[in-house]
């Protein structure tokens, strides 16, 4: 019993390692569901799955660690196997379901007479730490074979026979997790072909990977992905835009609103903020350094461009160029040397320059690169001055944070002048930092 | 009631609700967790139907709150009925009551306007409470929700803390507009329910449109399933394809060539650049696999 706890303690933490975040009444809610459910393999898998899985991307994770840890062959399940009839131990170290609900393998138990001998095997006690591989595999196979749950849990016979003629444990076991991974697989796709799952999948494998990771496939892998968060963070600008519940008092609403009370001012009504208040300059390295997260965020904030009054987005090496999307491909005018110095103290110096036409106090000023300017003069000071004139100023910086401050990174001058700093690692962390926008 | 998994099995095969074990085993568990089902999936994949079919197979009745932007406190929890309270007034204006007797009235039950939320809670026996489109309101309402999933209770100043005499079935979809909070999602069993596979879409067309041909319904699952994989803007949906396939019944189509798919498309697809799309590959759709 205790080692079943222990085995299920270890599955929450082999799940974390890969880094699905579970917390602790998560997994206690994972106990009290395999109580439940019992220890039929496939509905303790959908039990746990249902308890700890809360985002269909990490399903597959799940699916690959639970087919490894609760083989039919390995020591988990065995001890599962042994600890049958005592899962009311679980239940009583984390609560147990309501009392109304009645276990199915509780009463798969009772109701089913060839239960006799896989609980006669309940009764039995571990064997000794050094018992011979030959022997236990031997004695789980004889286990295995009594075991009445649909030739689910602790099959004993594995495609091509592999339980059947391993010469150790480990090699059964191996086989059977293979023989289980392979039966789950199979299960999954007899019921769905899991179009949209393994869309969210590929998406958050590719949200959760570091830009400096990236490669042209990934990338590109990246831009395919794309119209899920493009969607997302259209609806999250368009909705911040609309929701107006404090700041000026729509009077005319409110005096409607208050007719259905008798004329008391109770309901109050406010102007919704409109998106022609926010004017959008983006400012994006496209030095090799951070490419693509720059290309990325272009391509997002096009998506968007009508939820702003004004959006002018431009691309720098070593001085400006304005940017566009022609044909899904990032166009620029006029055309930069890519393998040029980075200077964004130059950069700015442009944009002061033109500050008239690009920057009004509806501005807010998006800024990515990773602020390493070849010890060339940060020129600040041209950045909180223009901080001063706008509405805010947002700096995304895709660079790992331990690498903020070495080298020829400029990164703490300009953090004094900016609004916030905001570290943007992967297309995730890039989606947030972008709703800072509205 | 004794809940077991197959209990919730059976009442979903009598609801007509065609599904699999992954489907089962998280209403078992939210039903025997006490827990909400947070039930997540493409538009169109079952999941409101979920919320329904517990309803049905609980026998109880099923409170509704469909979630949207600028949805509140006031129009989820409760609201004071004003005019009545306003008529109240008057009619003890020249009563010269005290403020003190006069609010016993005002702020008393018989002038509170249940929602949805207080009424779930509220009730005195067991309902089904379904959430839905969480993703489309705000994330401060989102915020709200999570007092009220963890403990069954929620607070009217006037009147005190409401206790769930019986806690509700809660379940929550969403379609993913918006990504919910961790805070939200630990709350929740999680399901996903995902298009189904072409076998079980074929069951689900012959169960619900009964005058189709076997042969038809097994190619129009086909066909669905190979436009889903085109990564369509809107890909068709369960309700959709039962919608198609009902059209070829009134049609009397019994073959799924090129001219009867581009005839009836425009009731599996809703955008036109799907649509036309889909029409330029009606020849490669339409050929059955070898």
């Amino acid at each position: 019993m205790i080692a079943l706890r222990d085995a299920m303690l270890d599955f929450v933490a082999d799940l974390r390692a890969a880094g699905v975040r579970i917390s602790v009444a998560e997994s206690i809610d994972a106990m009290k569901a395999v109580a439940a459910v019992g220890l039929v393999r496939r509905r303790m898998r959908e039990a746990l799955a249902t308890a700890l899985i809360k985002e269909e991307a990490d399903r597959a994770i799940f699916d690959e660690i639970f087919a490894r840890r609760f083989a039919g062959g390995s020591p988990a399940m065995r001890e599962a196997h042994r600890s049958r009839g005592g899962y009311a131990g679980v239940e009583g170290t984390s609560g147990g379901p309501s009392d109304s609900v009645t276990s199915p393998a509780a009463r798969d138990r009772r109701d089913d007479p060839e239960e006799a001998p896989a609980s006669a095997t309940t009764a039995r006690e571990p064997s000794p730490p050094n018992r011979d591989p030959v022997q236990e595999s031997k004695a789980q196979k004889s286990f295995d074979s009594a075991e009445p749950d649909d030739g689910e849990v602790g099959e004993s016979e594995a495609p091509g026979g592999a339980a059947g003629v391993a010469s150790s444990t480990d090699e059964a076991d191996a086989a059977m997790a293979d023989a289980d991974a392979a039966r789950d697989r199979s299960d999954a796709d007899a019921e769905s072909d899991g179009i949209e799952a393994g869309r969210a999948a590929r998406l958050r494998t590719i949200e959760r990977l570091p830009f400096a990771r990236y490669s042209e496939v990934e990338f590109e892998a990246a831009r395919d992905t794309l119209a899920a968060l493009k969607r997302r963070f259209r609806i999250r600008v368009s909705r911040r835009l609309r929701i107006a519940g404090t700041g000026r008092i729509d009077f005319r609403r409110t005096i409607r609103a208050s007719l259905q009370h008798g004329g008391a001012l109770g309901d109050l009504r406010f102007r919704a903020r409109r998106p022609r208040h926010i004017d959008l300059l983006i400012l994006a390295d496209i030095s090799g350094s951070v490419n693509y997260a720059s290309t990325l965020m272009l391509e997002i904030t096009a998506g968007a461009r009508d939820c702003f009054r004004r959006v002018r987005s431009f691309v720098y090496v070593d001085r400006l160029a304005e940017a566009g999307f022609e044909r899904g491909h990032l166009a620029m005018t006029p055309m930069l040397d890519l393998y040029a110095r980075s200077d964004f103290g130059r950069v700015l110096a442009e944009v002061w320059e033109r500050r008239a036409a690009l920057v009004t106090r509806a501005t807010v000023i998006v800024i990515m690169g990773d602020g390493r300017n070849n010890r060339r003069p940060a020129r600040a000071d041209l950045l909180r001055d223009l901080a001063r004139l706008s509405r805010a100023v947002l700096w995304l910086i895709p660079e790992p944070q331990t690498r903020w401050n070495t080298g020829d990174s400029a990164i703490r001058q300009y953090a004094r002048a900016v609004t916030a700093l905001i570290p943007c690692e992967n297309l995730r962390e890039l989606e947030r930092g972008l709703a800072r926008v509205s | 009631m004794d809940v077991t998994q197959e209990f919730v099995a059976a009442g979903l095969r009598r609801a007509q609700y065609i599904t699999n074990e992954r489907v089962e085993t998280a209403v078992f568990l939210a039903l025997a967790l006490d827990k909400p089902l947070l039930i997540e999936g493409p538009a169109g994949a079952g999941k409101t139907e979920v919320a329904k079919v517990l309803a049905e197979m609980l026998r109880t009745e099923l409170i509704r709150l469909q979630c949207y932007e600028g949805l509140d406190e006031a129009r989820a929890l409760y609201e004071w009925n004003y005019q009545k309270q306003l008529l109240r007034l008057q009619a003890d204006e020249h009563q010269g009551l005290h403020w003190e007797e006069l609010s016993e009235h005002l702020f008393s039950r018989e002038y509170l306007l249940e929602r949805p939320l207080l009424r779930a809670i509220s009730a005195p026996r067991k309902v089904v409470l379904l959430i839905d489109e969480i993703d489309k309101a705000d994330e401060e309402f989102e915020a709200f929700l999570l007092e009220l999933l963890s403990d069954f209770q929620v607070s009217v100043p006037e009147l005190g803390t409401v206790r769930a005499h019986e806690r509700p079935a809660v379940v929550l979809t969403s379609n993913r507009a918006r990504e919910l909070s961790d805070a939200l999602r630990r709350r929740c069993l999680h399901l996903f329910i995902d298009f189904p596979g072409i076998e079980q879409e074929r069951r689900i067309i012959e169960l619900k449109v009964p005058g189709l041909d076997a042969r038809l319904a097994g190619e129009a699952a086909r066909l669905v399933n190979a436009m889903r994989k085109l990564d369509l803007r809107k890909p068709p949906s369960i309700a959709e394809t039962l919608d198609w396939t009902r059209a070829l019944v009134r049609l009397g189509i019994k073959e799924l060539d090129t001219p009867s798919i581009r005839a009836t498309l425009g009731v599996l697809l809703k955008h036109e650049d799907d649509r036309a799309r889909v029409e330029a590959k009606a020849p490669a759709l339409a050929a059955r696999p070898r």
